[in-house]
């Protein structure tokens, strides 16, 4: 079981010989990265299987909590483990000739590990930084100079927002002495005050950065604007929810108070709104899908102010529609990007791929028997459950959203089944990975139709089992610390 | 209230007074590099806050000489984070540094505001499309096809 470490401590490795390796043969190095992920994704189903429905932590050094620093093994952190590793199998730069960008995919890779399976503060702080950094420097290396400008702002606000995450970090520590999640759990009337909450506010806006929420999200349009389809497939579809996990993790452990959770609400809904407004006047394909990716992080956010095991049910739900759904559309946007009135006409060109295109826009706003349905149902249902104010107005911006979604959308389809303009554009006909790939995942979307119901009754399982704080504290702490205080 | 005069009470003013200068930087700065030196002053403030969740007054540095001296020690986890944290924070303002030569090469200006409304008709123009928002061209529609025949 310890050897899940390996998860996060190869793909470090890889980062670092890569470049040794590429002085003498840059084909060894392109292929160092794949292996490394397919080995983890073997580690990840082998453990995968062994956890069963229990959970396990792994003591680095030897040092047990709250002292040492802890990876925490459940099937939700095995989940997203398993996500990551695919998604940068999926979006690996096969035709870059540059070691240097395999050293930062690999380092991207492995803070993405120590972010789902960690269960400590400060090394969370670490291995978010780790991200940000590999992320600026990814974004950085493509060919423009664009690309460097979006990076620099992109830096400005995602290191602000390491500070104030930060900042929260220093406020838990004065208030409790210790940072490892389980041992907070454990003293969660000392921060329920308002310096606990204001530390939870800091640290849900300091990672909210990436997770593209409301307040600090303007870089979104620019980044996603600047790189390629395939990164941002990424950085919209995988890497925003790490974030969310960040999130997660303090939300259900420590903070599970109406405070905290009327932030996330409020957060949410003006993310829902404004970005679903932006989304409505977009011109082009990728700015719609920037600001529709923005609303739908909002989405998200309501769902986790509903709290326990209930609102991360449907946060992951939300998450793994999500990754399908704007993973698979930002892959397709690699054949058809630019205005759309270049679109004419494109059903007639490549009928296949105006298809691919209609289901995922299908389940983006919730059309019934598709996925996207049941989670929009399921969401306004326990929304109403919950009732009060806040959270019925919430239910009005999520059907108000999925108007504003549907006038862009249903536009944006209706051109494209139109007959073809003398100017239009023939589609980008070359074959491309990523497109097989949005095949792939629109496959998924339609094979996950027919299994709704296993599948949501997995996923609240380990909903169940993870937003657990008895589980978490009994798991990661030695019994002499549970004696303490019972 | 008798608190807040404490040395510590002090400290704690000062580190969070300090993050709160650089976050006001961060928000109203233009120059790219008074951004930078902004987020070095936040980073600096919470550094102190994180340092200071340790500090006890008369406490000694936390090493052992003998066993039972008496004394109380600082607490030195604090200071192990505080170390890490400088340390990313170097490694991201040394990166920060080298993206705004690079900006600055490109744009030949070191504002924000007009680097950002260069980068935003750079996206708009790989995409295809007018500037959003921009009031230099009010016939988005007319003037691409015009272009582009």
């Amino acid at each position: 079981m310890n050897s899940l470490v390996l998860l996060m401590v190869l793909p470090l490795f890889a980062a670092f010989i890569i470049p040794v390796v590429a002085k003498f043969s840059s084909k060894l190095a392109l292929f160092t990265g794949p292996v490394v992920l397919c080995i983890n994704l073997l580690l990840i189903m082998s453990a995968w299987v062994k956890v069963g429905s229990g959970a396990h932590a792994i003591f680095l050094g030897g040092f047990l909590p709250p002292v040492g620093i802890v990876f925490y093994i459940d099937h939700f952190s095995l989940l997203f483990s398993g996500l990551i590793a695919s998604m940068v199998l999926i979006v690996w730069p096969w035709d870059a000739k540059e070691s240097r960008l395999y050293s930062l995919y690999m380092l991207l890779s492995a803070a993405s590990f120590g972010l789902a399976l960690s269960a400590d503060l400060f090394n969370l702080y670490v291995f978010y930084e780790l991200l940000a950094v590999a992320t600026y420097g990814i974004i950085a290396k493509q060919k423009n100079s664009s690309a460097t400008a979006a990076s620099l702002r992109y830096l400005f606000i995602s290191s602000a927002g390491s500070v104030m995450l930060l900042l929260g970090i220093a406020i838990i520590y004065t208030l409790t002495g210790t940072l490892n999640i389980a041992h907070l759990a454990t003293m969660t009337e000392n921060l329920h005050g308002f310096a606990g909450l204001s530390a939870f506010a800091l640290i849900a806006i300091g990672a909210g950065v990436k997770a593209e929420m409301f307040p600090v999200n303007s870089w979104v349009a620019e980044v996603y604007g600047t790189i390629p389809r395939q990164l941002s497939a990424l950085l919209a579809g995988l890497i925003s929810k790490l974030a969310v996990v960040l999130i997660i993790k303090m939300l259900l452990m420590v903070f599970q108070v109406q405070a905290a959770f009327d932030l996330l609400l409020v957060v949410g809904m003006l993310g829902v709104i404004s970005g679903e407004m932006v989304a409505w006047r977009a011109k082009d394909m990728i700015r719609m899908l920037s600001f529709s990716s923005i609303a739908h992080l909002g989405v998200l956010f309501i769902a986790l102010s509903i709290g326990g095991s209930k609102g991360l049910w449907l946060a992951i739900a939300i998450m793994l529609h999500h990754l399908l759904v704007k993973g698979g559309l930002f892959l397709m946007a690699d054949r058809f990007s630019g205005h759309f009135d270049k679109l004419k006409g494109l059903a007639h060109h490549s009928p296949m791929s105006a298809a691919v295109f209609l289901v995922f826009i299908l389940s983006l706003l919730g059309v019934p028997p598709l996925p996207g349905f049941w989670i929009k149902m399921a969401l306004v249902m326990n929304l109403a459950e919950l009732g009060g104010g806040l959270y019925y107005l919430a239910i009005g911006v999520i059907l108000l959203a999925t108007i504003i979604e549907t006038a862009y959308m249903f536009n944006l389809v209706q051109t494209m089944y139109l007959k073809a303009d003398a100017d239009s554009t023939p589609l980008n006909k070359r074959y491309s990975a990523s497109y097989t790939f949005a095949k792939l995942f629109a496959l998924l979307l339609l094979v996950s139709m027919v299994f709704v119901s296993p599948i949501s009754k997995r996923l609240k399982d380990i909903a169940n089992h993870s937003a657990n704080p008895q589980i978490y504290i009994h798991t990661v702490l030695p019994a002499r610390y549970l004696g303490e205080k019972s | 209230m008798n608190h807040f005069f404490t040395v510590e009470g002090i400290l704690y003013f000062g580190a969070i007074s300090l993050s709160i200068i650089g976050l006001f930087g961060l928000l109203v700065s233009k120059n790219l590099f008074r951004l930078l030196l902004s987020l070095v002053l936040f980073e600096a403030g919470a550094n102190l806050v994180l340092v200071l969740s340790g500090f006890i007054r008369n406490g000694i540095a936390p090493i052992f000489l003998d066993g039972n001296s008496g004394a109380v020690m600082n607490d030195p986890v604090p200071q192990a984070l505080v170390l890490t944290a400088i340390v990313i924070g170097v490694g991201v303002q040394a990166l920060a540094l080298s993206l705004i030569f690079r900006v600055k090469k490109h744009y030949g200006s070191m504002d924000m505001r007009t680097i950002r409304s260069k980068l935003e008709r750079e996206i708009a123009e790989n995409a295809g499309v007018t500037p959003p928002g921009s009031n230099e061209a009010p016939a988005p529609v007319k003037l691409i096809e015009g272009e582009n025949s």
